[in-house]
């Protein structure tokens, strides 16, 4: 074993340079080889920086999405909209510059500064195109970058969309049953004698024609039949509490009132003081869903006093459904990297059923910071919490690096719509870091240090439709691989397939540098082995070979970094972490794999047809009938299996008839009428065969068939017994 | 009127400016050419100085007659003064016209006092068209002839110094000649520009200031005359609107939810104004495929929910009567408006006459006894509709409004309502109606019964236009037929119970009482004033509730030595040949006042179309106490 | 899991007989066909539970429109040719209320007929139920607008002297019809089918029922009530279905699309062999009481602000 190995060999056992130096400064300045190509991010296109917008339907959209929308609208395709398509982009890479350097403010605030700051000087042509698009933004909002402070700006902003829709509802449903039950009472008093006293009679005349009349004698003579009935005083009662628990609500802000002003706040420091404010409200809560319950009753006229008054005696804090909770606001806790002592309740939060909704951004992965204080904290634990969470049950959760948020929206919207809790992990490296925070976001992401995944437990019954792993880059495989390509001493261009782990992305993060030897070109040798490959041999042994993985520096030169086992262990951690959430998804397991496919293929024929029915929808407006209302609106005839007759048996074809009274009046007792209104022979003893030989012939539709007589004895048989042969 | 005559030195010219208590001021021109839009500004200006206004709309009966036509006269009356003004006054003081032929119409009818001033437009007398240019000629020497103090004024080519289009833009040169004449304040009368203007552009506003600014300059150097008619600023804020917005803004003030219509003259405008603002206070106006249809439609919403309307004139009152005895029979509320013309038949839609008081009283087969109220200022059509849902609600009755064109059209200000949400009708009732309850539980007093409204658990009923007994079942026996016609009747006299004796115009006793309903009061009661003032014991009384009548009325009318009603609907005239007591056809009130309270009353008419003088009345009168004296 | 409220309307869901709908003894004659509609009817307000205080039947004047007075449901017997303006002035109220109209051959066709063509164009939703039995009855025979050539009747004792019109190539031929069918009383089957149809439409639908008079044209439609094979039975997916107790005596039967106009059109004029199903049905034309938004709650606050924001308009200020 030649000097520079064992040295490596060395360093990888314990992290430390024979001579004590550490590397750490050096190692700091490099990222990881596949990054290269990233370097000059602003000048990239992609997801960020994000507007939040007022819409409720699409509250997030990127900022290139919306220039590329107006820029459809304004520039004419081809050469000619050219300039004005060079000139936009020019602002917008001017915006992404800004906001990368931590500015704030909205669309519109940003594209003027922007445009002051690249036009060129007199240049009215730019001036009026950059105002051009400006003017077809569809929509405008705060502008975020994908820095540490995004998780919070993302859920906060999407939260609040969610609620004020919730709020908006509520509001309708709430307002009309307070008109309504008010209307119940005006009516009431309408008719009481109140109402007939001489000063509200005179008062319901307009004043120039009061002179007219006679108050007294019109009270008098209006009460002289004393209106009786009307309201009884438990249901005023009851109509009057409902009327002052809606009106005193404080859950949602009246019409045109800010929220805050009176009502109840949602947004809490910590899951703790959530849980205790939801618990705390929750008398007050349910007073409220008594009395809306109660209100919808009474303005249907539908409540029945002996049936509901039981049912709403016992109403309380414990007959409230999560459905019920639907209607009302979330509560919003948004954890910050470092929060501490949470967990324990939050657990607690999390699996109470309480429709909390909690953010936990986490920013440390290795926790390298924490080592040795024995504190808990968020980071790789935060992985672990997620993966928890699923296992409470009805827990939404989301995991995600913020990088990927946007890509993530729909999904996110559905966890704040979810009936119960959410749990949204969101990794977003600090500020400041050599490498910019959507790199370090991305990275994060595809070395499987912090995967993508969802678990909806409201999308389906069982795992497959629950549980997503999209977005992850080369999900069946332990580290996506990417081709890097580079020259060698020779100058010669080489490709050579990279995969990027865990350690790979430790690269990015300064405060691993620690971790890593850098081994320039000349101490390359036989006994270097890339970390993927050492972790592919189960032995783990630095005779095997010291793992490296692929940096470069400024100068874009590439150098192998050693990397120490401690990080390798953090490493193998991370991809068996990476393998458990593979199961859930149904990767490498052949039962899970025969079980997703047929989720799949139902849920895409769900979906087809979703979407095929939302097409004929605006068709069915303009033409025929689409085949869903009828279908439902014809019933079905009542199909009774046919006795099979025998001709002797007198008997009624009771379907056919047509409720003529022929019969019945000839024999009420013979003949009768089922539930249908349709006669039968009731009782045949109770009449003659003439009488029943006359119905046969008397019947408007002729379904009387009075087969053979049964008393030999009854007169005149023969000629009945002729007149009935048409009806046999 | 004799005029206190000053010189104001403080103008240019040497004009000389009278003060006048009143005065009338016609405005006509084709239509099209704005003299309507002229003539209310004037009106509206006056009212905002305190003056006592009223304005009355000049109707062609077609929408576009031929230019320069005789009949084809379209603009407006308007009568200023100091004190409150209460109808449109006797022949006018002053006349402006955009041309001969307009003005021609008027000076036939009678309209113009002798040696009424007039404006004329000059242009005509230079026109290209030698008929035109003679027509212009002889007219104004027919006008000189006939003492008129004829003034041409070049309107077309002084308004073509600041305009292109003259024929647009005429009537605001005119409004700033009369606000010279007239002393009005021009900064009010700029205001009422951007007022009218208000929805349109600055620059129409600014040229439009620039024509009044000009007619006003023009008649103060051209005109050596003018008028002051003092006023009193008013202390509260008062409504200037005409008869029909009345109605429309008293079925939104009465919670009324529905108005059901169809398109007649000159009832329509009533409803084109509620259908502009109804929706907005969630109301609904439904124009009908018929006026049958419109009150059937109303009565079924009045059934299953709050009281409704339909509005309606002569022919479409007709056309209902079926389904208003039906409304009476099953004891449905419903508030009729019927904005009365000439009639019968087609008639004279866009003319006025109280045409319908014994057909509302009296219409729809067998016994329909409804309640009947006539509007008599336009104030009062506003309450009257309050008034009209209120009573409908209470009685379970049709209650039918009179109204009519001179009101409809006509503009007074008045003092601004004060909202009051007792007017509002209450809510539909849907609580359960109590154990045992009839649909028509008739109160053996009153009459009164308690309706149910569909959505009352324990109402269900077959509601009929069949003769039915308390259960509303069909009943085909004598008894129960007459007892629902009973209690029917009885509900009159309930109200009639509920009023109190109307108040007399005037001393309570003297010669001659005059008598009168709906829009005649105002010239009646000026005619009173003006005969009291010449020394005649003569007062006046005014009905507003025609069915029932209000008590005390017997007692009013014997306090007098002659009683007569003034009317606007037919009545022979005793001085015809063959008319004689015994076949002499009264008019409407009169007869009803001679069959109810057996008193010889006598009645004089004018069926011209138009609201009557207060001048003719006072001739009438003069006439009558006359002839008692002779008796004597 | 339901929110509270489902389960408490649930709750309230109590089920009904058809004798909680019946009201007072026909005083229809013997063999009317009024009694096979008045029993469909029954059934239909028993079988969707339709709450009798918010159920209203509407009629005009004629022996159909004695019908109300047989329903324990609210009522409203009107006046001769008036009962949809009457319904309609109803609904555009009371958009909350089941409004059905019973009307007849003379009351609808005929003194009616403005009202009808209108109706149909309004497209209220509302259950309109033409009982066609060709002939003025309660009047005392005479001819009708739908009475067939040839009728003796007392105003026409030589025989009528015009073509009948068919009111369902009337109804189809105006604008915004959505629902057209034909039923005959004496397949009473069929009949509950189609007005269940009808009633389940939301616009609307007209039904004409051919309704035998026994007393007046008794024998009038005894050909094809004896001969099943001049029934022409439009059976479909989206309309009627015929049980198999009925196929085997209806067994003249054609598929057809209740979407396809044109084709509802040509039956529509087929006197003889009778069709009976669904001719039209299009759902997707708009209510007028919806594009009226009626219903609207109206509050003290908002009339108030409404009427001072017109005075506003009119007011001088001193």
């Amino acid at each position: 074993m030649d000097k520079q190995l064992k040295a490596q060999v060395v360093f990888h056992l314990t992290g430390r340079h024979a001579d004590g130096e550490s590397r750490a400064v050096e190692v700091a300045g490099l990222r990881p080889a596949l990054m290269a190509a990233y370097r000059n991010l602003e000048s990239l296109r992609h997801d960020f920086p994000v507007i939040f917008t007022g819409a409720s339907d699409e509250y997030v959209r990127s900022l290139t999405a919306t220039v590329d929308t107006a820029l459809r609208a304004v520039a004419p395709p081809g050469v000619a909209g050219e300039a004005l398509r060079r000139r936009a982009l020019r602002v917008e890479r001017e915006i992404c510059r800004r906001v990368a350097a931590g500015e704030r403010g909205t669309l519109a605030e940003l594209w003027d500064g922007a445009v002051q700051a690249v036009a060129p000087p007199g240049d009215a042509a730019f001036l009026k195109d950059a105002g051009k698009v400006r003017a077809n933004f569809a929509a405008d909002g705060e502008v975020a970058g994908c820095n540490a402070a995004l998780p919070a700006r993302f859920l906060r902003h999407a939260w609040t969309a969610v609620q004020k829709e919730k709020a908006r509802v509520a509001r309708e449903r709430i307002d009309s049953l307070v008109i309504r039950l008010g209307d119940i009472l005006r009516a009431d008093y309408a008719r009481s004698a109140a109402a007939l006293t001489q000063p509200a009679l005179q008062a319901s005349f307009g004043a120039a024609h009061r002179g007219m009349f006679d108050f007294d004698a019109m009270s008098r003579l209006l009460s002289h039949s004393p209106p009786r009935g009307g309201l009884g005083e438990r249901r005023r009662r009851r109509v009057e509490e409902s009327l002052a628990v809606l009106r005193a609500q404080r859950f949602f802000p009246r019409a045109g009132e800010a929220a805050g002003s009176g009502t109840h706040e949602f947004e809490f420091e910590n899951a703790g003081d959530a849980l205790a404010a939801f618990r705390a409200r929750l008398p007050e809560l349910s007073r409220l869903l008594k009395a809306l319950q109660a209100a919808d009753l009474e303005v249907q006229g539908s409540y029945v006093e002996d049936l509901h008054d039981p049912i709403f005696a016992a109403f309380d804090e414990r007959s409230v459904t999560a459905q019920d909770l639907e209607f009302f606001p979330d509560y919003l806790v948004c954890l910050e990297p470092g929060a501490t002592g949470a967990s324990g309740t939050l657990a607690d939060a999390l699996s109470s059923g309480v429709p909390l909704k909690v953010l936990v951004h986490a920013d440390d992965l290795l926790e390298e910071s924490m080592l040795g204080k024995g504190q808990f904290a968020f980071g790789s634990r935060a992985t672990q919490l997620a993966s928890a969470a699923m296992s409470f049950g009805d827990v939404f959760v989301l995991q995600s690096a913020a990088s990927n948020l946007l890509q993530m929206r729909e999904r996110v919207q559905r966890g704040l719509h979810h009936a119960g809790p959410a749990l949204f992990s969101i990794f977003a490296a600090p500020d400041g870091g050599a490498v910019p925070g959507y790199l370090q976001a991305a990275a994060a992401m595809q070395s499987r240090a912090f995967p993508a995944f969802t678990y909806d437990p409201g999308a389906g019954a069982d795992l497959a439709s629950r549980f997503s792993l999209e977005n992850n880059p080369q999900p069946e495989r332990d580290w996506p691989v990417e081709g890097l390509e580079y020259a060698d001493p020779d100058l010669q261009t080489v490709t050579e397939e990279v995969a990027f782990t865990f350690a790979d992305f430790a690269v990015c993060d300064a405060r691993c540098a620690g971790h890593f030897d850098p081994a320039p070109r000349a101490v390359w040798g036989e006994g270097m082995i890339t970390a993927q490959e050492w972790m592919a041999n189960p032995a783990h042994d630095p005779a095997a070979g010291v793992p490296y993985v692929l940096a470069v520096d400024e100068a874009d030169l590439l150098c192998r970094l050693v990397v120490d086992e401690r990080l390798m262990r953090a490493a193998l951690r991370c991809r068996e972490a990476w393998h458990r959430l593979q199961e859930l998804g149904g990767i490498h397991d052949s039962r899970a794999e025969r079980m997703l496919a047929r989720e799949r293929a139902a849920w895409e024929e769900a979906h087809r047809h979703v979407a095929a029915t939302a097409q004929d929808a605006p068709a069915a407006a303009s033409g025929p009938a689409t085949a869903a209302p009828m279908a439902a609106a014809v019933p079905p005839p009542v199909v009774e299996a046919e006795p099979a007759r025998n001709p002797d048996e007198p008997y009624i074809e009771t379907v056919r008839c047509s409720t003529c009274n022929e019969c019945t009046q000839i024999n009420p007792r013979m003949f009768a009428y089922n539930d249908n209104k349709q006669a039968y022979i009731a009782d045949l003893k109770a009449g003659t065969y003439r009488q029943l030989v006359e119905a046969a012939e008397s019947c408007q539709v002729s379904v009387i068939h009075p087969g053979k007589p049964w008393d030999p004895g009854e007169p005149g048989l023969d000629e009945l017994v002729e007149r009935a042969k048409p009806f046999m | 009127m004799n005029a206190a005559v000053e010189t104001m030195d403080s103008r240019t010219t040497a004009k000389q400016v009278a003060t006048l208590s009143e005065a009338v001021i016609e405005i006509m021109s084709d239509s099209g050419e704005g003299a309507q839009k002229c003539g209310q500004s004037f009106g509206s200006i006056a009212a905002r100085m305190g003056n006592g206004v009223w304005t009355v709309e000049i109707i062609p009966a077609e929408i576009q007659p031929p230019a320069r036509s005789v009949a084809g006269a379209s603009g407006n009356r308007i009568r200023i003064g100091s004190k409150r003004i209460t109808n449109g006054g006797d022949e006018a003081d002053l006349a402006v016209a955009f041309n001969e032929q307009v003005l021609l119409g008027r000076v036939n009818a009678g309209e113009l006092k002798p040696g009424c001033i007039i404006l004329l437009e000059s242009m005509w007398a230079a026109s290209a068209d030698p008929k035109i240019a003679a027509q212009y000629k002889e007219t104004l020497d027919r006008l000189h002839a006939e003492g008129y103090r004829v003034h041409e004024v070049p309107m077309e080519e002084e308004c073509r110094k600041l305009v292109s289009d003259p024929r647009k833009g005429k009537n605001m040169f005119v409004l700033g000649m009369l606000c010279n004449l007239y002393s009005l304040d021009m900064d009010l009368a700029r205001d009422q520009i951007a007022f009218i203007f208000g929805k349109k552009a600055e620059k129409i506003i600014k040229s439009n200031v620039a024509l009044l600014e000009a007619g006003h300059t023009w008649a103060e150097q051209n005109l050596d005359f003018g008028f002051r008619v003092p006023a009193v600023r008013a202390t509260e804020p008062q409504l200037v609107i005409n008869g029909n917005t009345a109605v429309a803004l008293g079925v939104l003030a009465s919670g009324m939810d529905i108005c059901a219509m169809y398109p007649i003259t000159p009832a329509t405008s009533a409803s084109h104004y509620l259908s502009d603002v109804f929706e907005r206070a969630g109301g609904l106006v439904h124009q009908a495929e018929d006026e049958i249809a419109a009150c059937a439609f109303a009565i079924g919403a009045s059934y299953s929910g709050k009281v409704a309307v339909t509005i309606t004139s002569g022919p479409g009152y007709s056309l209902k009567q079926e389904a208003i005895g039906l409304a009476v029979m099953a004891e449905i509320p419903l508030v009729v408006v019927n904005v009365q013309r000439g009639g019968p038949s087609t008639g004279q839609p866009t003319k006025s006459e109280q045409s319908d008081l014994l057909t509302v009283m009296f219409g729809s087969h067998g016994d329909a006894p409804k309640v009947v109220i006539a509007a008599s200022t336009i104030e009062d059509c506003f309450h009257s509709i309050i008034t009209a849902r209120r009573i409908a609600e209470t009685f379970n009755m049709v209650v039918v409004v009179l109204s009519d064109a001179s009101l409809a059209t006509a503009q007074q200000p008045f003092p601004r309502p004060e909202f009051n949400e007792d007017w509002l009708a209450p809510p539909i009732d849907q609580n359960p109606v109590p154990e045992g309850a009839k649909p028509y539980d008739w109160d053996p007093v009153t009459g009164l019964s308690r309706r149910f409204v569909p959505g009352q658990p324990g109402g269900m009923h077959t509601l009929t236009g069949l003769a039915h007994d308390r259960s509303s079942r069909v009943a085909y026996d004598p008894e129960i037929n007459e007892q629902g016609m009973h209690a029917r009747s009885l509900k009159l006299a309930t109200l009639q119970k509920m009023l109190t004796p109307p108040t007399v115009f005037g001393d309570e006793q003297g010669d001659l009482l005059v008598v009168g309903w709906g829009s005649t009061k105002g010239a009646i009661e000026e005619s009173v004033e003006r005969m009291r003032a010449e020394g005649h014991k003569v007062s006046s009384l005014h009905l507003s509730f025609l069915q029932p009548m209000a008590p005390g009325i017997k007692e009013i009318l014997h306090r007098f030595k002659q009683v007569i009603t003034i009317e606007a609907n037919w009545s022979d005239l005793p001085e015809d040949p063959l008319i004689d007591e015994s076949n002499r056809r009264y008019s409407a009130l009169a007869m009803l006042l001679r069959a109810r309270y057996l008193v010889d009353v006598d009645c004089w008419s004018e069926v011209r179309g138009r609201p009557i003088k207060p001048g003719s009345i006072c001739a009438v009168l003069r006439k009558r106490l006359a002839r008692e004296e002779q008796r004597q | 899991m339901s929110t509270a409220s489902e389960r408490l309307h649930h709750l309230f869901e109590d089920k009904r007989a058809l004798e909680d709908y019946q009201a007072g003894l026909p005083r229809w004659c013997k063999g009317c066909g009024d009694n096979a509609i008045l029993a469909a009817l029954q059934r239909l307000c028993r079988d969707e539970g339709l709450r009798p205080e918010k159920t209203v039947f509407v009629s005009g004047i004629g022996c159909s429109s004695r019908l109300p007075h047989y329903m324990r449901t609210y009522g409203f017997h009107g006046i001769h040719g008036r009962a949809l303006p009457i319904a309609e002035g109803i609904k555009l109220a009371r958009p909350d209320l089941h409004v059905f109209v019973n009307t007849g051959d003379g009351d609808c066709c005929s003194i009616g007929a403005a009202h009808w063509i209108h109706a149909i164009r309004y497209n209220m939703n509302l259950t309109v139920l033409l009982h066609d039995n060709h002939i003025y009855g309660l009047t005392k025979k005479q001819a009708s607008p739908t009475s067939p050539l040839g009728t003796k009747s007392n105003t026409t004792p030589r025989g009528s002297y015009l073509d009948a019109m068919s009111p369902l190539t009337v109804t189809l031929g105006i604008q915004n019809a959505s629902f057209v069918a034909q039923a005959v009383d004496w397949i009473p089957e069929s009949l509950f089918q189609i007005v269940t149809a009808a009633f389940r439409h939301r616009g609307l639908s007209f039904v004409r029922i051919l309704q035998r008079c026994p007393e007046f044209v008794g024998g009038m439609f005894e050909p094809w009530v004896h001969d099943p094979q001049r029934m022409l039975m439009l059976t479909h997916e989206n309309g009627l279905k015929v049980s198999p107790a009925l196929q085997k005596i209806y067994r003249n039967q054609i598929v057809h699309d209740p979407a396809d106009i044109n084709r509802a059109r040509e039956i529509a004029s087929s006197e003889d062999p009778i069709p009976v199903g669904i001719l039209y049905h299009n759902p997707a034309i708009p209510c007028y009481e919806d594009l009226r938004r009626a219903g609207m709650l109206r509050t003290t606050d908002t009339i108030r602000a409404s009427f001072e924001a017109e005075l506003d308009k009119f007011t001088v200020w001193p």
